[in-house]
């Protein structure tokens, strides 16, 4: 009996993503199907039994005898097989399953009933190690390792162990980072976040901020139009800003560089910079498409991070990069968060269907379409004088951040039409989602956006976010959600629980630490034991029992942790200096008069 | 009674030597009391210098290394000695603390240690630095309006802690430092024989205070082949570069002894002892000397000022350019020192020979017209308090008068009431000329308006914190009306402080009525009433008085101005 059907329906209640995804793979080859003695069914990858062909069941059962159950822990099941070892686990509690091999997932839709397994086990399937950790599975783990699945996927459990260890070394150690922020651009508001998400993360964090040079950049550019006198200069400008990077490195030592793109970092700056012999990074938050100076610069990095997989990854490895990376966008809830907006606000951002960003040719060919609509528009680039420009609201003026979140939480429908420069509405092939998705979520705004293939990976469509694939269809969409509000702010509520969930800034910092450290645990332990914790110092040397340490003991979690910490929380605080406080103060004097 | 005093001064050796006519005052205030006198480290060898003292304690954060990184994770074990010092001392109950040190951490040092009775800078319970006495406040102030100021900080200090300083001078210990056992000091002194020795103390704290090598060069030869002086080179060892540089620019090299960085500090006081004269920035060495009775030439450059510092003891005699910019003011850096050219190796030596030849430093004649320069002796008033007399009779401007009449002023409203009687004020005045007096005669009369705009302000604060009194005192307060009467008393502050910021002359004034209001403690709005209605009251009272003694100055000066007139051909022509 095939399971399939049945099983798909179940799953869709609980996993519609992982359902989605199963949905597409064909019955593999390369498992096959036995049947044990007992009956049930055994799979076999390359001659191995995941099971005893014997009996699975009585096996499963014996297997799991000594594992003890943690209450302050995930019970986290390493190998799927066909779950004879899970159920006896799902009897006593909550269960994630852990298997790299959508094919064995595939074979156990099809030959295992699914209903006892839920609604108590969460099947992660395929998923990156890093991500896993930081995404997806955040809380800690008490592994059960399901030895014939853990043979069989060696190097990826190996991984998923050292993931493991990293995060733990993470949790108690701060990194010092320094970000590299790009001199203008769309990705200077994401350089911004990191820079947040890293610190919030507990890791101390300095940034280069190109972005204060960019009057300069700007001045050069209008220097000459003498085209190889104004390449001439702006070299000059790139290689001045390769030197301000490498001095700032070489001051603050850090463990790890991050680029944001755009960041203006030549390949031979890169070079310079890994003589500090630690791991540089570079985040490319735009379209491989769009922006191609990738190319100049992507093998110079030790790892790639990308807004876009397959095609990209594969251009990239053909050039020579050593490890490339798909780490979506995500959303700062510090800055995009739901408001109460007064009602003069309301009256100026409020609409049915709202739009926020730049005039790009899809946008300009297909927006006219809903100028029936009380439909108002901000961004930069629109003609002002075209039909579309009569509903633009900032005159293409800059539109702050803070006012973007207004618009995002008073807007009814907020439209999300991912840019192109060349398709006339959608574009068919759109992968990556763009950092609006996120963004509105965030604020609990309900958004119709145009479909991506890279959205059934970290929402579930329909239920959280809706997507058109057609303008037709857009059209369609907003005549029955202005006449469903409940359901726009249930879907809403649920793309805004998701996004708090799995896609925040955090999130992506911490998956890009763990896949960059994973492999270089020796570093991280180096660093761990060189520079010491300097809150847990100073909790040892003030004796841990004593007033002081117990006082001190109450600044875990601070980021970047030194005497200026504390005394900055006496001057924050109220009520009288205790005697603590007053040596402190004290001792804060004496630094200040030293200097 | 008070039984145990703790004085804490964890500032220089100068200062050290500026505390003794406080402890002298308090030993006489409490004959059986045990005093206790805690110093840094680096001072800590002045203590026995010191007289009055029983008992004393060092603070050492020496210790702790200069290379530690204090901002890392080290200071922890900084914060256990200061901790455990501290602890030490708090368990000694001590029934009084005078703190001298006017650092925020002495003031917090204070908070730590739990004293009842505290004179001098503490912190309230929020960390908030206090002044406390009147005179503490105008300590606080007067770096601001240093133009106006007439007080030595020995005064000031010995005010605030309610001692009297007439009749008091800087004093130390007799030094009883067994010389025939030190050869090396017995070798000095015995070349030194029967020669005028004279000390030169070249260096200070600041660079920019000292007199040049090439200055202090010029007099050494000047003071050896005119009076065949022996001269003795003091300063620390980062001092005996300068030493060096100076030796090089003599023609006398072996009339000059370079001792920088070759005594402690009781082999300096014997040696100082045997100068007969030291000529010195304003340094330690210069509060040393003069307590040991050397005379002293005093020189006061940039932002040295001889009426904050100079020694205080009589007998002495101390230079200063007479510019506009001397002193700098608090905060300033100065990059075109021209001060210290004002005062010329010619004019120390005339003084210095007049004193060998009259035992008194009379001003020599080539120096009584000297414009650029003031020349003042410090001298017993006739009040029995050390003052600058100037030797040299300037044309008198509107910041001596200020600073007379401030004088008067403040000795009458800051503790018990000092009253000055008018002949003493003329005594002052009369050390000045008057020539131009007419233009100050104007001012006077642009300033009285302004002090009775003051008045007029303050009355309008006195009546605004009775409402709030009145208001706050009922059982259910209007707020919306208190924060009104805030606004209001705001603007009232606000044009009050305007009045100080047009007119410097009245800044201190003003400055003092703002220093009281920043003492202010506490949310009980009653209370905060209560004690603002007493500022502005005094305030008042202060800018009435202030043009009293104002009037009486100006009826003096107009007095002493129409003899000037009368003996001069300035005759104001109409049209000229």
């Amino acid at each position: 009996m095939d399971f399939f059907d049945n099983n798909i329906k179940l799953l869709q209640n609980h996993d519609p993503s992982l359902a989605n995804r199963v949905k597409g793979i064909k019955i593999p080859e390369n498992v096959k199907i036995t049947f044990s003695k007992e009956g049930p069914p055994v799979p076999q990858i390359t001659g191995v039994s995941l099971h005893s062909l014997y009996h699975p069941q009585k096996e499963g059962q014996q297997v799991i005898r000594n594992f003890q159950f943690q209450d302050d822990s995930r019970t986290v099941v390493f190998g799927l097989g066909f779950g004879y070892h899970i159920l006896p686990l799902v009897q006593k509690g909550e269960v994630t399953v852990i298997e790299p091999l959508m094919t064995i997932f595939r074979a156990f839709m099809s030959s295992v009933d699914l209903s006892p397994f839920l609604p108590r086990v969460r099947f992660r399937i395929g998923e990156t190690p890093a991500s896993l950790l930081a995404r997806y599975e955040p809380l800690n783990w008490n592994i059960f390792r399901h030895v014939p699945s853990v043979r069989i996927g060696e190097s990826y459990y190996q991984q998923l162990e050292k993931g493991v260890e990293t995060r733990k070394i993470l949790s108690n150690k701060s990194l010092r980072i320094l970000v590299v922020k790009p001199i203008y651009g769309g990705s200077l508001p994401t350089a911004n976040y990191c820079i947040e998400g890293l610190r919030n993360l507990g890791h101390e964090v300095e940034s280069v901020d190109c972005d204060k040079f960019v009057d300069g950049f700007f001045e050069l550019k209008d220097i000459t139009k003498i085209k190889g006198n104004a390449e001439i200069l702006s070299q000059k400008f790139i290689g001045l800003m390769d030197e301000v990077v490498a001095a700032k490195a070489a001051e603050y030592r850090p463990d790890f560089i991050l680029a944001l793109a755009q960041a203006p970092l030549s390949p031979e700056a890169i070079n310079r910079l890994k003589e500090l012999k630690i791991p540089i990074a570079f985040w490319f938050v735009e379209d491989f498409r769009t922006l191609t100076y990738w190319k100049e610069v992507s093998n110079s990095y030790d790892h790639f991070f990308t807004i876009q997989k397959d095609n990209f990854h594969l251009e990239l490895m053909s050039k020579g990069v050593n490890d490339c990376y798909y780490l979506p966008q995500a959303a700062h809830p510090k800055i995009h968060r739901p408001i109460d907006l007064s009602s003069e606000q309301n009256k100026q951002y409020k609409a049915d269907i709202s739009f926020m960003g730049a005039a790009y040719h899809n946008r300009v060919q297909s927006f006219p379409r809903l100028l029936g609509h009380d439909f108002k528009i901000w961004g930069t680039g629109w003609n002002l004088e075209s039909p579309l420009g009569k509903r633009l609201q900032n005159k293409n003026k800059r539109v702050a951040t803070e006012e973007t979140v207004k618009i995002y939480n008073a807007g009814k429908i907020n439209l999300n039409l991912h840019s192109s420069t060349f398709h006339y509405g959608i574009n068919p092939e759109g992968d990556f989602v763009n950092p609006r998705t996120f963004e509105i979520a965030a604020c609990k705004g309900f958004q119709l956006l145009d479909h991506r293939s890279d959205l059934i990976n970290l929402f579930n469509v329909d239920e959280e976010l809706i997507a058109f694939h057609s303008l037709d269809e857009l059209k369609d969409q907003i005549e029955y959600f202005l006449k469903n509000p409940d359901l726009r702010s249930v879907i809403a509520s649920r793309s805004y629980t998701r996004v708090l969930n799995e896609h925040t800034i955090e999130h992506r910092m911490q998956e890009m630490l763990l896949h960059v450290f994973m492999n270089r645990l020796d570093l991280l332990k180096r660093i761990e034991h060189s520079r010491p914790d300097p809150l847990a110092y100073c909790i040892s040397k003030a004796g841990k029992d004593t007033e002081l340490g117990q006082y001190l003991k109450s600044f875990k979690g601070v980021n970047k942790f030194s005497l200026k910490t504390l005394t900055n929380d006496i001057h924050n605080g109220k009520g009288d200096l205790d005697d603590n406080e007053t040596l402190l103060m004290m001792l804060d004097q004496l630094i200040e008069e030293k200097a | 009674m008070t039984q145990k005093i703790l004085i804490l001064n964890l500032t220089r050796m100068g200062d050290l030597i500026q505390t003794t006519p406080l402890v002298q005052g308090l030993r006489q205030k409490y004959p059986d009391a045990q005093i206790t006198l805690m110093v840094s480290s680096d001072f800590e060898n002045a203590i026995s210098l010191i007289p009055g003292i029983d008992d004393s304690i060092v603070f050492n954060l020496r210790q702790f290394k200069e290379s530690e990184d204090w901002e890392d994770e080290s200071w922890v074990k900084i914060y256990r000695y200061i901790e455990s010092k501290l602890n030490d001392i708090r368990g000694k109950s001590y029934d009084m603390l005078v703190n001298l040190s006017h650092s925020r951490f002495s003031a917090l040092m204070v908070h730590y240690l739990k004293v009842n009775n505290v004179i001098g800078f503490h912190c309230n319970n929020s960390g908030d630095r206090m002044t406390g006495h009147p005179w503490m406040q105008y300590f606080g102030t007067e770096p601001f309006n240093r133009s106006f100021n007439e007080f030595n900080l020995v005064e000031i200090f010995s005010r605030s802690a309610g001692i009297d300083p007439t009749g008091k001078e800087i004093q130390v210990t007799e030094n009883r430092y067994p010389v025939s056992e030190d050869k090396f000091l017995a070798t000095v002194l015995n070349e030194a024989k029967n020669d005028l020795v004279i000390g030169f103390q070249i260096g200070s704290s600041l660079e920019n205070r000292r007199w040049s090598t090439a200055s202090f060069a010029r007099l050494a030869d000047l003071l050896v082949e005119q009076l065949n002086a022996r001269i003795f080179l003091f300063g620390v060892a980062s001092e005996s570069e300068s030493a060096e540089e100076m030796i090089r620019k003599t023609n006398r090299k072996n009339n000059i002894v370079d001792l920088t960085g070759k005594t402690d500090l009781k082999q300096l006081a014997v040696l100082l002892k045997r100068c007969a004269y030291l000529v010195t920035n304003d340094t330690g060495t210069m509060h040393l000397a003069a307590a040991l009775n050397t005379k002293i030439i005093g020189l006061f450059f940039a932002h040295a000022h001889p009426f904050e510092t100079a020694p205080f003891s009589s007998g002495h005699l101390i230079f200063q350019a007479r510019i506009s910019c001397a002193p700098c003011s608090y905060g300033v850096h100065c990059n075109n020192i021209i001060c210290v050219e004002k005062v010329l190796p010619e004019h120390v030596l005339s003084f210095i020979e007049n004193y060998e030849q009259h035992n008194n430093w009379k001003l020599p004649y080539d120096l009584k017209k000297s414009q650029e320069v003031n020349i003042y002796e410090t001298i017993l008033s006739s009040q029995g308090i050390v003052r600058l007399k100037p030797l040299i009779k300037h044309e008198i401007n509107i910041n001596d008068i200020f600073r007379l009449a401030y004088a008067v002023l403040w000795r009458e409203t800051l503790d018990e009431e000092l009253k000055t009687d008018k002949d003493y004020i003329q005594e002052n005045l009369e050390e000045y000329t008057y020539y131009n007096s007419q233009l100050l005669i104007d001012i006077f009369s642009d300033k009285n308006s302004f002090l009775e705009e003051i008045e007029r302000l303050a009355i309008g604060g006195i009546e605004l914190c009775e409402r709030i009194v009145k208001n706050a005192s009922k059982t259910q307060p209007a707020s919306i009306k208190l924060t009104k009467f805030g606004e209001d008393i705001d603007r009232i502050d606000e044009q009050i402080e305007l009045i100080g910021m047009a007119n410097p002359e009245l800044k201190l004034l003003t400055d003092m009525f703002k220093k009281r209001k920043e003492n202010q403690i506490g949310s009980d709005i009653e209370k905060l009433g209560i004690e603002c209605k007493g500022y502005y009251k005094l305030l008042e009272k202060e800018s009435r008085r202030f043009r009293v003694i104002l009037s009486v100055h100006k009826e003096i000066i107009l007095k002493l101005s129409g003899y000037n007139t009368h003996n001069s051909i300035k005759v104001c022509v109409p049209g000229r």
